[in-house]
């Protein structure tokens, strides 16, 4: 087991802009919270080493900006993910309404082999907030992640208290490490070469006939 | 031959693409035309058009014919032996003390004297009746004194703000500043106004979409859809939605502009008016610029013209900051605002051209460094670069830093993108050596994160 191949694991974070996606991640990777980073424009690259039933993982997060405009950009930063992570704010309805469009996106631009089956993991972030000020109920949130088709793993967590972070990430590593598994059983969810778009769109086709 | 240089290419005046058509600022009528400088823009005309340029042209990087001798030792630097000289410079820098930055660092004599010269030469350049602007820009390129406004006035000049001759200045100032707040009283609505709407946290009403005579809406937004209950994109009750959103983002941006800063973050009542000044600005250029709007990171760009305009011991400028800052972010835009723009993403002028410009000229220069970072390590420049290019290098430095690279940029007889281009090709170059000994992740890290480096020798690569 041990002697496998050291694993890469990609993982893209979307959200509208403010949702906290930079601070869950670095509550995630620096153990840190501050309240004033600045805007995330283009995308922001960290990682982590993670140890997966004895597998030892580094996850590659892609933190990227929440403003519209950046998302035709999208596209370098999606290809070859193995897991997206939509991010939204309890405090705000319109960063909750926004994930259909954030994950439609995400499928149109990375263009995974198998959209049904690809892992999204849900982020309900901002908890500590408290209950009055909370204008998502978790109950919406699980229907919606469950309306999905395949049921969507969701969490609510804190980036401030460091709530749920954790066992966020190692949901979302084992779901990144599970798509990267399933791809190596088939042709390479993505297509090998990034650059050769036709090339890739051939591939895919002739992997559809099979 | 210096004055053949600076004459401003053709392409600066390339007019707009037609679908942008609408990025047009204020007022109707033109005034202030022909005062026969060579600068991009003439006095006056931010409050008219944009001049978006693009970037099209071969000739971008081509050096000029038999230039002086500092651009003999420029094209050597940048052609030759500048990897190695910027790798072997890399270390010895990185342990030297810049004065400035820490405040109470070792300042030698030789310093305080060059800094003496440096700020006479700045003062007896804008003494004069009429201002040279090719020394200007051969002064600024070497650094401006952060004391006495000189920088704020230098930049005006440098950006056309201010026109060449001295005897107009006063004129021009007050006819601007005039113009400023006539379109900010025509188009923003006020924020007693604003605070009021916030907290009654509503949505549109009869008197915002209605009777408000001088609101936005009614004088620049309403289309033929103007229905409440039409749902179409020109809408006035979705425009009015989209603007609400807009101020939000601008509100959620300037928060975090430099947050470090006492200057633009907290809760003093300086803070906030700094913020209040700039969101006036950021909205203004909005509305008057539908097809761009505010995007994420013009706070940005905005941040240093703002600080520099509003410090100026002059009370006078300094209290009239807004407005000149105004006018300036759109003259400075104009060089790069297809890079904002969405739907230019893929054109020539668009931000991902200007990316694989980057990369040719960092092939040209370096093809070893070149083949390593796109190819061995696949570091494409959209991963690191995007945020150099839009922003200027805002978020990269810390602030004196920006201030000083500003100083070169804006001195460039060849334009702001030009010199940022090369600034951006000179960084990867500093940084060659632990580029090539690194893989994709420490790479990408590195260059996400550029490492503090002496801004000086930075900035003398590229010439």
């Amino acid at each position: 087991m041990s002697q496998r191949k050291k694993v890469l694991l990609k993982v893209i974070i979307l959200g509208d802009s403010g949702v906290g996606k930079t601070s869950l991640m670095n509550q995630y990777v620096n153990k840190k919270f501050s309240t004033s980073y600045k805007a995330t424009i283009g995308a922001d690259f960290l990682t982590k080493e993670l140890l997966i039933d004895d597998r030892t993982v580094t996850l590659q997060l892609w933190d990227t900006a929440g403003q519209e405009r950046f998302q035709s950009l999208g596209v370098a930063f999606y290809r070859g993910a193995d897991c997206c992570v939509l991010v939204y704010d309890v405090t705000t309805p319109k960063s909750f309404d926004t994930l259909d469009s954030w994950r439609d996106e995400f499928l149109i631009q990375a263009s995974p082999r198998d959209p049904e089956s690809f892992p999204f993991v849900v982020l309900g972030n901002k908890t500590d907030v408290g209950e009055e000020r909370r204008a998502v109920s978790a109950k919406k949130a699980g229907q919606w992640c469950q309306s999905n088709g395949k049921q969507m793993p969701y969490f609510e967590t804190s980036a401030k208290d460091n709530l749920n972070v954790e066992q966020a990430f190692e949901v979302i590593a084992r779901q990144a490490l599970a798509q990267e598994e399933s791809e190596d059983f088939g042709d390479g969810g993505f297509g090998g070469d990034v650059l050769d778009v036709n090339g890739m769109m051939e591939r895919e086709n002739s992997s559809c006939a099979c | 031959m210096l004055k053949n240089k600076l004459k401003i290419p053709d392409k600066t005046r390339k007019p707009f693409p037609d679908r942008l058509g609408s990025l047009v600022i204020g007022f109707d009528y033109r005034d202030g035309e022909n005062v026969g400088s060579d600068v991009a823009l003439e006095f006056g005309e931010e409050l008219e058009t944009i001049q978006p340029k693009g970037f099209g042209s071969d000739r971008e990087f081509e050096e000029p014919d038999g230039g002086v001798e500092a651009e003999c030792v420029q094209e050597e630097v940048l052609t030759g032996g500048g990897a190695a000289a910027a790798a072997a410079g890399e270390t010895e820098f990185r342990a030297r003390q810049r004065p400035g930055r820490e405040g109470s660092g070792h300042v030698s004599v030789l310093e305080v004297i060059a800094a003496d010269e440096k700020r006479s030469d700045v003062e007896y350049e804008l003494s004069q009746e009429e201002i040279n602007l090719e020394k200007l820009q051969r002064i600024a390129s070497k650094g401006l004194p952060d004391e006495g406004g000189l920088r704020a006035t230098t930049w005006k000049l440098l950006l056309g703000y201010l026109p060449p001759s001295r005897n107009l200045w006063q004129k021009e100032l007050s006819e601007n500043r005039l113009k400023y707040a006539k379109l900010k009283g025509d188009l923003l609505i006020s924020p007693s106004e604003f605070a009021r709407r916030k907290i009654l946290g509503f949505g549109p009403c009869e008197t915002e979409a209605g009777s408000d005579v001088d609101g936005p809406l009614r004088r620049h937004q309403i289309s033929q859809e103007d229905h409440p209950l039409s749902l179409g994109k020109a809408s006035v009750w979705n425009q009015y939605f989209e603007n609400t959103e807009v101020a939000e983002q601008i509100d959620r941006d300037l928060q975090r502009t430099h947050p470090d800063m006492k200057f633009f973050s907290g809760e003093t009542v300086i803070s906030r008016r700094h913020r209040e000044a700039m969101r006036n600005i950021l909205l203004l250029f909005a509305k008057l610029n539908p097809a761009i709007r505010y995007v994420q990171g013009m706070n940005e760009v905005l941040a240093p013209i703002y600080y520099v305009f509003s410090t100026d011991p002059n009370e006078q400028n300094a209290a009239n900051a807004e407005a000149d800052s105004f006018s300036c972010f759109v003259r400075l835009l104009g060089d790069s605002v297809d890079h904002f723009c969405q739907q230019l993403d893929n054109s020539s002028v668009g931000i991902l051209s200007t990316l694989s410009r980057l990369s040719e000229l960092l092939k040209t220069n370096d093809e070893e460094l070149w083949r390593h970072l796109e190819f061995t390590t696949r570091v494409e420049p959209q991963f690191y670069a995007f945020r150099w290019i839009t922003l200027l290098l805002t978020q990269e430095f810390s602030f004196q830093s920006i201030l000083r690279i500003w100083d070169s940029l804006l001195g460039n007889p060849f334009g702001v993108q030009d010199m940022l281009l090369r600034v951006c090709c000179a960084m990867l170059l500093c940084m060659k050596s632990r580029l090539l000994s690194g893989d994709f992740i420490a790479n990408l890290k590195l260059l996400q994160h550029y490492p503090d480096i002496n801004i000086e020798h930075l900035l003398q690569m590229p010439f």
